[in-house]
C-alpha cells in the first residue's frame, strides 16, 4: 500500500515537473526562487548579493530564503515564512496566480491549490489546481452568461427608467401648465366668492342686529334667573330670616362641605361668603353666589366636574386602573374604543328648537345667502385642485430627484415590493420606499427603515442601500436596514440577517445590478495560467 | 407566565436605565440572620473551653473536648498536622441531633498528614510541634496560637468570636417567653426576604471563628469580589463584611465587598517578613469581617502616638458561616510561595490545558448562525488576526434546550465544525444546569421519570426560572445524576470530525430568576436530605467537575476545557473561570486585575474578563486599552452582550485595527511563555500571574499595587485603565541591582520602584526581568494551532551579573501523552557570555522546532560572532549584529530537543 501510494507520488511529481519544463519552454520562465513571481524574478540573482527591496540591507544570495528573516521588507523570504510581513506567489498553474501572506506558508494549511505553500509538510496537499481551473472556468463562463443576461435585463430595465422620467418630465410640464391654469381659475373664483360675499353681508346686516338683540334679552332673562336662584337660596340658608346668612347657617349644610370630611368648618363656610361672617341678600347675590352655585349643582346631581383640585381617592384608583388597561392585549383596546365610539352615539341629539326671528330670513337674503354658497363652494373646489396638482408636482419632482443610477436602470424597481420568507418571519423590500418584517404568525408587522441613500463607497456607490429611521426597538436604537445589491438574472432577496441588535442586512439580486463593476469583471491577474 | 416574563422583562428594563446592580435584590448582613447573630458576637473572653486533661494523642494529630460553658453544649476538636507545613483544625458537636454538613469533593483527595510531637502537656496548655511549626492550645479561655520558628503568626480564636451553634429543637411558643434569658434571633428559625420566605426547619446552626494575625500589613484573597486585591477593612464607613454566596449579580459594580459568582474562602496575611494563609472549608453562605490595624480608629493611634507606642501592625478575619463544621486550614508559609503551593497541595491545581485554549477565544452572545461563525473567522482571516476559538452563546440550542442545537440556524454543527477545524479553529459551546420544563424535551422527561430533580422543602420537584423560562435544576449531588450528566457529554462528539467541542458552563451558581437572591430558596432539598444552604456555594464546582469528566470519558485522549462562572476553592481542578458579566467602562478594565489576581492567589490561575466588556459598548480607546491588558491574563477572552453592537476587531478603522492585530500577536508570540507556565503550575503549585508582593514579599510598597501583574516572575505589565494616558507610574520592584527591559525597545531600567514611563496609544508598559530567558514564538499565524512546528526566538534579558535563566516546555500540545514523559522541559542559561540548553528531566518529545534567532538583552559590547556547538552541528559561526541595546544572534538553527551551547565571540 505504502509503497503504491509512493509510486503514484513520484509519477504525480515527475508529471509536475514535466509540465515545469513545458511550461519552462513554452513561457520564458527565468530562474526564480520558491515564492515569488515571474516579474519579480528579475530581482533575484544567484550570482549576485541580494540587496533588500528597501534597500536597508545587502546579504549573501544565500541567505535568501534561508529561513531567517534579514530584510525588514521580508524581500529576502519570499518562499519562506520567516518575515511577518512578506508574500508567498503561488504560480497555481491551470488555476489562477495568488499571493498569499506568509503567515500561511508551512502552516498546515493548503492555501495554494498547487500545495506549493506547504513543501515542508509533504503529503499534506493534492495539487487540484487544474479541477479549480476547469470549475473556475465554468463558474466564469456561468457568471458571465448571467452578467450577459442580466446585462441584457438591465438595459430594459434602464430604457424602462429613461421612458419613466421621460413620462415623468411631460406629465410634470403638463401638470405645470394645468397648475396655472388652475391658479387663474382660482383668482377668478376668488373674486366672484368676493362678490357673492359682500351682497350676502350687507343682507345680512339686519338680521346680525336682530340676533343681537335676541341674545341681551337672553342673556337679562339669564341674569334675572340666576338671581331668582340665588334668592330662593338665600332664603333657604336664612334660617332665622333675618336678611343675612351667617356662615353658621350655611355649616349646617354638607352641600359645603368641601373636603368631604363629614363636617363643614367654619373656614369651609366662610369660603362661601368670601371670608365674611355674613352677608346680605345683594352682597350674597353678586359675591357669594357664584361659588355656592357650582356646590348646590353637584349636590342635586347636575354638575359632575370637581370645582377645585382636591385629594381623591377613586381618582387613584382610575389612575391604577389604566395602567393595568395599558397592559393588557390590545384586542381590549380596540373593544374599549369600539366601546367608547358607540357612547358617543348614545349621545342624544340637541331637540330642536324654535327658529328664532334672526333666523328667519326673507327669499331676496336667502338667494343671495346661496349665490354665495355657490362662490365658496367653487372657489374652494379650485383651491383643492391647486393643492391636488401641487401635490402631484412634488410627487414627481420627489420622482425626478431620486438618484435611479446612472443609466435609471434601479427606477424599475420603484413602485414594487420583494419578499423574502424564513422559518421566522416573511421580510419585505420595497425599493426607494421600505422595508418591512412580518412574523409569519401574521401580526402587527414592523417597519425595518424608510428609503434614505445608497450607501455604497464612491467607487461603487451602488452597491447597496440604506433605510433608516424604523420603528425603534424595545430599549433600543430606531432600527435600519442595509440592503446589498448585486446582479442576478431576477430580482431576489436571497438572505436577511440581524448581524446587530435592530440592524438589519438584505442581500438583493437585481439585473439592474449587473453593470461591469458589479459583475467583478473578468479574471485579472491571469498572466500564467 | 405572561406575568412572570413581564416582571423578568420589566426587571431588565429597570437595570438597564439605571446601568448598576440592584443592591436591593441582595442581602446586607442585617438582613441576613445568622449574619446578624454572629456579627453580634462581643470579642472578649471566649465562652469555649478546652478540657485538656481528656487530650488524644496520635501519630499526627491532636484531640480534646471542646466545651460551651454557657450553654453547656460538648465539642470535639481536633488539630491535624499536615504534610507541608500545615495545620488542620477540625471541631464538631459530639452528639448532634442531626449530622452537620462537611464538604465533599473540594479537596485534592484527603491531605497528606505529617508527623507531630507534643512537647508540653497540662491542664491549661498542650503545644505540639511539626517541623518548625508549633501550635499552641490554650485552654480557657480558649484559643490555639501558631508559630513559625519562634514567631507567632496566627490566634484562633483571638478574639473570642468563636462559636458553633449547636442544633436543637424549637421551643414551642409558650416555652419561649418562659426562657427570656435566651433570646433568639428573629429569623433563628425562619426568615423572610422580600417575597420569599425561608423555612429553616433546622433553626439556628451558624459556624463563627476568628483568626487574629499578629504583625501582619494587608490580608489577601476571598475571591470572588470586584474589589482591590488588598482587602479592606469592613464594619468601618458601613462597608459590609465580604460575602462568600454565589450569586447571578446583573451590571455587578467595582470596588465592593458584595458576593460574586463564586466563593473561595481562603486568605492570605501577609508582612515583609511572614505570610500565612487559612482556608476555611465550609460550602454554606459565608461572611468574613477584615480588620486590619492601619485603619484602627483616631482617637486609639492617637493614643498610641502619645504613648509613643509603636503598636505593632495585625489584621484579623472573622469567618461567619450558616451552617456546617469548624474545618481550617492554617498554611504556615512563611513566604507568598509557600503558602500558594500549601494552598494547591491542598485543593489542587489546574492540569496543563490544550495549548490553543491560552490563545485567542472569540465570544458574542450570540454568532446567529452557522454562516456567521464561519464568516467571523474568514474576516479574521482576511484581516489577518489570529484567533483559535469561536464560541456560541445560549442562542444555538432549539429553544435553549442544552444538548440540542437550533434546528434551522445550527442544523449542521459537524459541518461548522470541520469548517473550523480546517483552519485550526476549535468551537466552545454553552451548557447550562438549569432544565427547560418541556414535554418531549429528552433531558427533562428522563430527569422527571427518574427523580433527577432538586426538590422543594415539601418534597415536589422543584421549578424556576432561567433562560428557557419554567427550569427545574438537576441534582449534581446525587452520584447517579453525576454519572447520568456526564454520559450527555457524548452527544456532543461528532464522527469524523478531528475536533472537540469543549464546554463553557454559565448560570452554575445557580441561577434562579425568580429565586431568592436571583437563586435557589435555600430550603430546597438535595441528596441525602442535605438543604440548598448547606451546600450553596459547591454547586457549581460539582457541575464542572461533572463536564470535566465527562469530556475527559467522551475522549480520554485529549485534554478537556470547561469555562466556568461559579466556582469554589478547588475549581482549577476541572475549569478556567472569568469574572462574568462586567460593563465596557474604565473601572471595570481596571479591576479585571485584581480580580484574576486575587483568584490566582487562591488557587485559580486560568482566570480572564470578557475583553471589551460585557455590558455596553465600549469606545476605542477601551477597546484598545483592552486588548491590550487582556493579552496578559492567564484566559483571554473577548465576549459581549446581545444587545451591543459588534466588536470584533476587524471592524474598526485601521489604526485601531493594528493596534490590535499587534495586541493579539503578542499574545501569540508568548504562548511559548504562557504554555511553559501553565505546566509548572501544574508541576509546581505556583501560580501563572502573581502580584509584586507575591516575588517581593520584602518590599513594603508593593503591598498595595494591583494594578500590575507578573507573568511567572519574568514579564510585569502595567495596566492602563484611564483614558487619554501619556505616562504611567510603573512600579518596578527588587532594587538598583534588578533590570527591566521594555519589550517595545529593549531600554533598560533600575528597579527603582515607581518610575514614570511615558506611553502612548499603541501600548501599554511591559517588561521582562533582567535573569529571565522568555521563548516566543514570533511569527505571525491565523490560529495557534498552526504554529506547533515554527522556531523559537530566545529572549536573553541579562541581569546584573550578565547572566540569566529560563525554561521552555514543550509537547504535543493537547493530549496526555506528557505523563508519559513524552515531553521536553529545557534549562536555558546564559552565563560567562555563554548560551546552554539542557534538558531538566530526561524525557523525550519528537519536536521538529528549533531556535531562530537569540536576542540578548542588557548584551556584552563589540561581540562580532557567536560560536554553536551541539552534536549534530557541531562547530558553527553564527552571524550577531545589535539592534540598538539588544544582540541578536542569527539563526542558530539548532532543534530544541538537542542540548547546545552559544559562545558570544
Amino acid at each position: 500500500m505504502y509503497n503504491y501510494e509512493k509510486l503514484i507520488r513520484i509519477l504525480y511529481l515527475i508529471t509536475s515537473l514535466s509540465l515545469l519544463v513545458i511550461s519552462e519552454i513554452c513561457g520564458s520562465e527565468v530562474p526564480r526562487p520558491h515564492g515569488v513571481s515571474l516579474s519579480r524574478a528579475p530581482l533575484y540573482r544567484p550570482d549576485k548579493n541580494f540587496t533588500c527591496f528597501d534597500n536597508s540591507k545587502t546579504i549573501p544570495y544565500s541567505q535568501v530564503n534561508d529561513d531567517f528573516c534579514d530584510c525588514p521588507d521580508a524581500s529576502d523570504e519570499p518562499g519562506t515564512s520567516a518575515c511577518a510581513e512578506g508574500i508567498f506567489y503561488c504560480v497555481n498553474a491551470g488555476y489562477r496566480p495568488m499571493n498569499i501572506g506568509s503567515d500561511r506558508v508551512n502552516d498546515g494549511i493548503c492555501d495554494c491549490c498547487d500545495g506549493s505553500d506547504e513543501y515542508a509538510n509533504t503529503n499534506k496537499c493534492i495539487n487540484n489546481c487544474v479541477e479549480l481551473g476547469r470549475s473556475a472556468r465554468e463558474e466564469a463562463m456561468q457568471k458571465e452568461e448571467l452578467l450577459k443576461a442580466g446585462r441584457q435585463l438591465r438595459e430594459q430595465f434602464s430604457q424602462e427608467g429613461i421612458q419613466r422620467k421621460q413620462q415623468k418630465k411631460e406629465k410634470l410640464l403638463e401638470l405645470t401648465k394645468n397648475l396655472e391654469e388652475a391658479k387663474r381659475v382660482k383668482a377668478e373664483k376668488e373674486k366672484l366668492k368676493n362678490e357673492a360675499e359682500e351682497l350676502e353681508s350687507n343682507a345680512l346686516d339686519y338680521y346680525r342686529k336682530l340676533e343681537e338683540e335676541e341674545n341681551n334679552q337672553k342673556a337679562q332673562a339669564e341674569a334675572l334667573k340666576n338671581k331668582n336662584e340665588a334668592l330662593l337660596a338665600f332664603d333657604r340658608y336664612d334660617e332665622n330670616k333675618d336678611g343675612k346668612i351667617a356662615f353658621s347657617e350655611l355649616q349646617q349644610y354638607q352641600t359645603f362641605d368641601k373636603d368631604k370630611n363629614g363636617e363643614v368648618s367654619e373656614e369651609e363656610a366662610k369660603y362661601f361668603l368670601n371670608d365674611l361672617d355674613e352677608m346680605d341678600s345683594e352682597n350674597f347675590c353678586t359675591v357669594a353666589w357664584d361659588r355656592v352655585k357650582p356646590y348646590i349643582m353637584i349636590e342635586e346631581g347636575k354638575f359632575k366636574g370637581t370645582v377645585e383640585p382636591t385629594y381623591d381617592e377613586t381618582a387613584e384608583d382610575d389612575a391604577e386602573n389604566n395602567e393595568e388597561h395599558a397592559d393588557e392585549e390590545k384586542e381590549e383596546e380596540e373593544e374599549s374604543e369600539a366601546e367608547a365610539e358607540a357612547q358617543e352615539e348614545e349621545i342624544p341629539a340637541t331637540p330642536e328648537e324654535e327658529v328664532p326671528p334672526s333666523k328667519q330670513y326673507d327669499q331676496e337674503t336667502r338667494k343671495l345667502m346661496d349665490a354665495a354658497n355657490e362662490a365658496r363652494n367653487e372657489f374652494a373646489d379650485a383651491e383643492s385642485s391647486i393643492k391636488e396638482l401641487e401635490g402631484e408636482v412634488r410627487n414627481i419632482q420627489k420622482y425626478l430627484d431620486e438618484d435611479f443610477g446612472p443609466d435609471e436602470e434601479y427606477a424599475a424597481l420603484h413602485g414594487h415590493c420583494f419578499e423574502y420568507t424564513d422559518y421566522e418571519y416573511t421580510y419585505k423590500l420595497c425599493p426607494f420606499d421600505r422595508t418591512i418584517q412580518q412574523p409569519k404568525s401574521g401580526s402587527m408587522e414592523t417597519r425595518l427603515g424608510s428609503w434614505s441613500k445608497w450607501l455604497g463607497p464612491d467607487h461603487n456607490k451602488y452597491e447597496s442601500m440604506l433605510y433608516e429611521h424604523g420603528q425603534a426597538c424595545w430599549n433600543g436604537p430606531e432600527r435600519s436596514t442595509v440592503v446589498k445589491v448585486a446582479c442576478g438574472s431576477d430580482n431576489k432577496i436571497t438572505s436577511v440577517t440581524e448581524p446587530n441588535k435592530c440592524e438589519y442586512v438584505f442581500e438583493f439580486l437585481t439585473p439592474a445590478a449587473c453593470s461591469e463593476v458589479h459583475g467583478e469583471g473578468g479574471d485579472k491577474g491571469h498572466d500564467e495560467l | 407566565m405572561h406575568l412572570v416574563w413581564r416582571n423578568i422583562f420589566s426587571f431588565f428594563l429597570f437595570c438597564h436605565i439605571c446601568l448598576a446592580v440592584v443592591k436591593d435584590n441582595f442581602k446586607e448582613c442585617e438582613q441576613s440572620s445568622f449574619c446578624r447573630r454572629l456579627r453580634n458576637l462581643k470579642p472578649g473572653d471566649s465562652k469555649y473551653v478546652l478540657n485538656l486533661n481528656n487530650l488524644h494523642v496520635s501519630e499526627n494529630s491532636v484531640e480534646t473536648e471542646l466545651w460551651n460553658s454557657e450553654e453547656n453544649v460538648k465539642f470535639k476538636l481536633v488539630l491535624t498536622a499536615l504534610a507541608g507545613d500545615m495545620f488542620r483544625v477540625y471541631a464538631d458537636e459530639v452528639s448532634p441531633i442531626y449530622p452537620r454538613y462537611r464538604v465533599q469533593g473540594v479537596l485534592n483527595g484527603e491531605p497528606q498528614v505529617e508527623r507531630l510531637d507534643v512537647l508540653k502537656r497540662d491542664k491549661d496548655e498542650v503545644i505540639v510541634q511539626s517541623g518548625d511549626n508549633k501550635a499552641v492550645l490554650k485552654s480557657e479561655p480558649f484559643k490555639i496560637e501558631f508559630y513559625k520558628a519562634s514567631n507567632l503568626v496566627a490566634v484562633v480564636n483571638g478574639r473570642g468570636l468563636f462559636d458553633i451553634e449547636h442544633l436543637r429543637t424549637k421551643k414551642s411558643e409558650t416555652e419561649g417567653e418562659e426562657n427570656s434569658l435566651q433570646k433568639e434571633d428573629a429569623g433563628a428559625w425562619e426568615e423572610n426576604f422580600k417575597s420569599h420566605h425561608d423555612s429553616k426547619p433546622r433553626g439556628p446552626e451558624g459556624v463563627s471563628l476568628d483568626i487574629h494575625f499578629p504583625g501582619a500589613l494587608r490580608i489577601y484573597g476571598l475571591p470572588e469580589h470586584a474589589d482591590k486585591l488588598a482587602l479592606r477593612t469592613t464594619g468601618l464607613g458601613g462597608v459590609e463584611p465580604y460575602r462568600l454566596y454565589n450569586l447571578d449579580v446583573f451590571e455587578y459594580i467595582v470596588d465592593s465587598t458584595m458576593a460574586l459568582y463564586g466563593a473561595v474562602p481562603v486568605v492570605f496575611a501577609h508582612s515583609t517578613t511572614n505570610t500565612v494563609g487559612a482556608f476555611w472549608l465550609n460550602a454554606a453562605e459565608t461572611w468574613v469581617d477584615i480588620k486590619n490595624s492601619k485603619d484602627q480608629n483616631v482617637v486609639s493611634s492617637l493614643v498610641n502616638l502619645v504613648s509613643g507606642q509603636a503598636s505593632e501592625s495585625s489584621v484579623d478575619a472573622h469567618f461567619m458561616s450558616e451552617s456546617g463544621v469548624v474545618d481550617l486550614f492554617i498554611l504556615m508559609g512563611p513566604k507568598p510561595k509557600d503558602c500558594a503551593k500549601q494552598y494547591t497541595k491542598l485543593t489542587g491545581v489546574a492540569p496543563l490545558p490544550q495549548y490553543y485554549t491560552l490563545a485567542y477565544h472569540q465570544c458574542r452572545w450570540n454568532y446567529i448562525t452557522e454562516d456567521d461563525v464561519t464568516t467571523v473567522v474568514k474576516n479574521f482571516d482576511d484581516y489577518n488576526m489570529p484567533v483559535d476559538t469561536m464560541w456560541l452563546d445560549i442562542e444555538y440550542t432549539d429553544g435553549k434546550k442544552y444538548f440540542t442545537w437550533d434546528p434551522i440556524k445550527f442544523a449542521h454543527p459537524d459541518q461548522m465544525l470541520k469548517n473550523l477545524s480546517s483552519t485550526g479553529r476549535n468551537l466552545v459551546v454553552i451548557i447550562d444546569p438549569h432544565v427547560k420544563r418541556e414535554g418531549g424535551y429528552f433531558l427533562h422527561e428522563e430527569a422527571l421519570a427518574n427523580d433527577y430533580y432538586v426538590k422543594t422543602k415539601d418534597g415536589n420537584v422543584y421549578e424556576g426560572w432561567c433562560w428557557p423560562g419554567s427550569s427545574s435544576y438537576p441534582d449534581f449531588f446525587n452520584p447517579t445524576v453525576f454519572n447520568y450528566y456526564k454520559g450527555l457529554y457524548s452527544k456532543l462528539k461528532y464522527e469524523n470530525v478531528d475536533s472537540d467541542v469543549m464546554i463553557w458552563n454559565d448560570m452554575n451558581e445557580p441561577s434562579v430568576f425568580n429565586g431568592p437572591e436571583i437563586t435557589m430558596p435555600k430550603d430546597c432539598l438535595h441528596y441525602g436530605g442535605w438543604e440548598h444552604r448547606h451546600l450553596h456555594n459547591i454547586y457549581g464546582i460539582v457541575y464542572t467537575a461533572i463536564t470535566y469528566e465527562g469530556l475527559l470519558a467522551r475522549n480520554p485522549n485529549k485534554r478537556p476545557f470547561v469555562l466556568t462562572r461559579a466556582h469554589f476553592a478547588g475549581s482549577q481542578r476541572f475549569a478556567a473561570v472569568w469574572t462574568g458579566d462586567n460593563n465596557a467602562d474604565w473601572k471595570h478594565l481596571a479591576a479585571s486585575f485584581p480580580m484574576c489576581l486575587s483568584e490566582a492567589l487562591a488557587g485559580i490561575s486560568f482566570c480572564g474578563a470578557d475583553v471589551g466588556g460585557f455590558f455596553n459598548n465600549p469606545e476605542p480607546e477601551l477597546l484598545q486599552r483592552w486588548y491590550q491588558a487582556g493579552i496578559w491574563l492567564p484566559f483571554f477572552r473577548a465576549h459581549a452582550h446581545i444587545d451591543t453592537r459588534r466588536r470584533e476587531p476587524y471592524l474598526f478603522a485601521e489604526d485601531i485595527r493594528n493596534r490590535i492585530r499587534t495586541s493579539l500577536r503578542l499574545r501569540y508570540a508568548h504562548l511559548p511563555l504562557w504554555y511553559t507556565v501553565f505546566y509548572e503550575h501544574e508541576r509546581f503549585g505556583e501560580p501563572v500571574i502573581r502580584p509584586l508582593f507575591y516575588e517581593y514579599p520584602n518590599d513594603s510598597e508593593v503591598i498595595d499595587i494591583d494594578n500590575q501583574v507578573l507573568v511567572a516572575d519574568s514579564v510585569l505589565v502595567h495596566l492602563i485603565s484611564e483614558p487619554g494616558a501619556t505616562t504611567a507610574n510603573v512600579y518596578l520592584p527588587g532594587g538598583r541591582s534588578t533590570y527591566w527591559y521594555d519589550i517595545r525597545d529593549f531600554r533598560k531600567r533600575e528597579g527603582n520602584g515607581f518610575t514614570s514611563v511615558p506611553v502612548n496609544l499603541d501600548s501599554i508598559p511591559v517588561f521582562y526581568k533582567g535573569g529571565s530567558i522568555i521563548s516566543r514564538k514570533n511569527r505571525p499565524r491565523r490560529a495557534s494551532t498552526l504554529m506547533h512546528k515554527d522556531p523559537y526566538s530566545l529572549y536573553v534579558a541579562l541581569d546584573n551579573n550578565k547572566s540569566a535563566k529560563g525554561t521552555l516546555y514543550i509537547d504535543d500540545n493537547e493530549s496526555f501523552e506528557y505523563k508519559k514523559q513524552k515531553y521536553l522541559y529545557l534549562q536555558f542559561e546564559f552565563k560567562n557570555n555563554e548560551l546552554s540548553s539542557s534538558l531538566i528531566d530526561n524525557t523525550d518529545y519528537e519536536s521538529v522546532e528549533w531556535i531562530e534567532r537569540v536576542v540578548i538583552l542588557g548584551a556584552p559590547t563589540e561581540v562580532s560572532k557567536a560560536v554553536i556547538t551541539s552534536k549534530t552541528l557541531g562547530s558553527v559561526d553564527l552571524e550577531t549584529h545589535y539592534e540598538g541595546d539588544a544582540l541578536i544572534i542569527r539563526k542558530p538553527g539548532v532543534c530544541v530537543r538537542e542540548a547546545f551551547v552559544i559562545k558570544l565571540v
